[in-house]
């Protein structure tokens, strides 16, 4: 939750509304054009404006003598700070017919002088906000001046000079000095509104922007909290593999040494049946440790525990390797297996056995996708510029006549556990771990792997590695992060 | 729920009564003042701004106050829209109701739940155009999302759904309307607002169940002495109904042009 209100839920005060500098030159262009001063405060008595007129000499005058001090401060806090209301000495202004209805809520308070002020109040939405004064002037229906309350302040109340004094203060009929007052409220309520309008936008505008970086810093904490987890989940995944996988190999290689010294006699003869059986149990335990041998390979190498060990190697003899191992394999599923090596033997760099698994497991897919009487086909390039690395390297090609891949595959077949098919009743086993293998391996020697596929026509991985590997080459697949959104609630 | 006011006492009402949500009747006991915020929320276009035009249109000037809109120059709200509406009540109270609208485009979110902070009651405009529909069902879910944001239980804040725009091809027909009113408890107000249709029905709708969210957590009736009738009558003689459906309930004093 946002702390504080908002500007839109308190109640705005006068000063907020109007900027007190410019409001001041409006207030002096009035008094300039009418002669009559005018004060306006706010709802708690605070001046924002006060702007004299003629009246100083007179005022001073009476405010000379201790009496007329003590009346006029009255008169003053009267005006100021008293009741803008039919009471305290307050009456109903002398006004033109016409001018009635506008003039509601604005009262006359006299001076003790014979002088007079009149009160607007501010009202906005309902609210007041504050008052404007005009005045003192001189009435034009004054009868005597000075009247009695003024001329009993002090024995030594000078009439004469309070008369030539007087003269300077604007005289005018009530009337008009509330039409100048009503005009003023006009104004003023014009200046309200823009000055509402103004203070509203521009502290909403600061509250949105709050608001919303508010939003955002929330939002990437969540992020970082997900992340945070979503790594300790990748990790304990990785530590859950190998850990299983090690538990299942320490059985597994039980059972196939011992099935092993079965068939070789050590317990005693078997039957030509007998020794059928064991072999399958040989075959099968060892087709089992393969597959746990590269669930603990990934697992190791998610969790970044896979060190490349580089060293001067042979390609020809990586890949004519490769290939009788898996010859057996072909042969019994009736693949032609073909390997081509150019004409001129050469020596890289690079982590001999990863890169036999490289190939090892690009064959072993190339040969189960492939149907009967098909050709597998690898093929070893000359040391050449590779432009996909920028450096000296050679390319290992293996091409199949398979099954294909359709192309908006090609990127998910590198994620681990991922099988195009991926239904139970899918054609060929495995567990979609060999590719992401061969991935990181080669990306490891600071190579890359390209394929290029046609359904039902065959596929073609291409291998490039660089001559010598850098140092910096990095071992790490990032796991595939899958979200789902909740189901919408609708209303209409 | 909070009571508050500029000066005086802030007297609070518990609230451990409705669940412990925050609900904000601005009721101001030593100022004798209570503040009603309603919210015209919903999509862009929907008419938000049109309808507090039309109310504006038809009140009478001396309770309410101007129309304050800040647009971009496509005629787009680009903050809000506010319309203040003041009475006094028999015995002198002092009621401001407030209508705001919020920015209807998707950017303005952090302004539009600014402006939904402490509403009493909110009207939903909604388009009534089928094609509208997930339009509609994307600022419901937005709606309910910032009220739970602001602290509010959207359970016990009412809404009335306006349908507006029933003039135009591809509307709902009266039967769908239907429809939907089955499908929540939100009384449903079908408008044309740019021709006035609806809109004051759909400000009557919403100021009475704003009202009575209000009694049941305040005691307007008993503590201040503000009935349902008085609060809406205030309201309503002001207003020139005529040509609407509250014209029996409210007979128009003086008709605005």
């Amino acid at each position: 939750m946002r702390q504080g209100e908002s500007v839109l839920q308190r109640r705005i005060s006068l000063t907020e509304l109007l900027d007190v500098e410019s409001f001041t030159e409006v207030v002096k262009g009035f008094v300039d054009l009418y002669k009559v001063g005018i004060k306006v405060f706010d709802e708690k008595g605070g001046k924002l404006a006060d702007i004299k007129v003629g009246n100083g000499d007179f005022c001073g005058y009476v405010f000379s003598f201790p009496e007329g001090r003590r009346r006029c401060t009255a008169t003053v806090g009267r005006v100021k700070d008293g009741p803008v209301a039919l009471s305290h000495g307050a009456r109903l202004p002398v006004l033109e017919v016409s001018d009635v209805p506008k003039a509601k809520g604005v009262v006359t308070v006299p001076c003790f002088t014979g002088l007079r002020y009149l009160i607007l109040p501010i009202h906005w939405e309902g609210d007041s906000l504050g008052r404007v004064v005009f005045g003192p002037f001189f009435p034009d229906d004054l009868g005597d001046f000075p009247p009695a309350s003024l001329k009993e302040i002090s024995e030594g109340f000078d009439v004469a000079n309070a008369r030539r004094f007087v003269e300077k203060v604007r005289r005018a009929p009530e009337g008009t000095i509330a039409r100048v007052l009503l005009h003023f409220s006009q104004l003023l309520q014009t200046l309200l509104f823009a000055g509402q309008k103004m203070f509203l936008t521009s502290q909403l505008h600061i509250e949105a922007t709050l608001e919303q970086n508010r939003e955002l810093e929330e939002r990437n904490k969540k992020l970082e909290e997900v992340n945070t987890k979503l790594k300790e989940l990748d990790r304990l995944k990785s530590a859950f593999l190998a850990t299983v996988s090690h538990e299942l190999r320490t059985p597994l290689t039980s059972i196939i040494g011992y099935s092993e010294m079965l068939t070789e006699g050590l317990a005693g003869p078997l039957n030509g049946e007998q020794v059928d059986y064991v072999r399958t149990i040989m075959e099968k335990g060892e087709t089992l440790l393969k597959l746990i041998t590269s669930i603990l390979d990934i697992s190791q190498i998610e969790a970044g525990r896979v060190r490349l060990t580089f060293e001067p190697m042979d390609p020809f003899d990586l890949v004519n390797s490769s290939v009788s191992s898996l010859r057996p394999q072909a042969q019994k599923k009736g693949v032609v297996l073909e390997a081509r090596l150019p004409a001129r033997p050469f020596q890289a760099t690079g982590d001999r056995d990863r890169l036999r698994q490289v190939v090892t497991n690009l064959l072993t897919n190339a040969v189960k996708f492939t149907p009967k009487g098909g050709t597998v086909r690898v093929v070893l390039s000359d040391l050449a510029h590779q432009p996909d690395l920028n450096a000296q390297g050679y390319r290992i090609i293996v091409e199949d006549s398979g099954v294909g891949i359709p192309a908006d595959q090609f990127d998910k077949i590198f994620q681990s556990f991922y099988q195009v098919d991926s239904s139970s009743t899918r054609e060929f086993g495995g567990a979609g771990i060999g590719l992401a293998i061969v991935k990181s391996f080669v990306e490891g020697h600071g190579g890359v792997v390209r394929v290029a596929s046609e359904v039902n026509r065959g596929s073609r991985f291409s291998v490039i590695l660089p001559a010598i590997p850098s140092m910096q080459a990095q071992v790490s697949i990032a796991p595939p992060v899958t979200g789902t959104e909740a189901p919408a609630d609708d209303r209409f | 729920m909070t009571l508050c006011g500029a000066i005086g006492p802030r007297i609070s009402v518990t609230s451990a009564s409705f669940g412990g949500t925050l609900l904000s009747v601005q009721l101001n006991h030593a100022q004798r003042e209570l503040t009603v915020k309603i919210v015209y929320y919903g999509p862009g276009l929907s008419g938000k701004t049109t309808n507090l035009q039309m109310i504006h249109q038809r009140t009478q000037p001396d309770v309410r106050g101007r129309l304050l809109t800040v647009e971009t120059h496509d005629d787009r709200t680009l903050f809000f829209d506010l319309l203040p509406v003041f009475f006094s009540t028999a015995s002198g109270f002092k009621v401001k109701v407030k209508l705001f609208t919020v920015p209807g485009q998707v950017i303005h979110n952090a302004t539009r739940r600014i402006v939904l902070q402490g509403a009493d009651a909110v009207a939903f405009i909604a388009d009534s155009r089928r094609s509208a529909g997930a339009e509609n069902n994307s600022y419901w879910k937005n709606l309910n999302e910032n009220m739970r944001e602001n602290g509010l239980d959207p359970g016990q804040v009412p809404i009335v759904i306006q349908f507006n725009k029933r003039d135009l091809p591809d509307t709902r027909s009266d039967a769908e309307l239907d429809e939907a009113r089955k499908k929540g408890k939100e009384p449903i107000v079908g408008a044309i607002a740019i021709r006035g249709v609806g809109v004051l029905e759909t400000l009557f709708a919403v100021l009475q169940s704003a009202y009575r969210s209000i009694e049941a957590r305040a005691g307007l009736a008993k503590n201040v002495g503000l009935t349902e009738r008085e609060f809406l009558t205030q309201v309503f003689k002001n207003i020139d109904t005529s040509g609407t459906e509250l014209e029996r309930l409210f007979p128009p004093k003086v008709k605005t042009p």
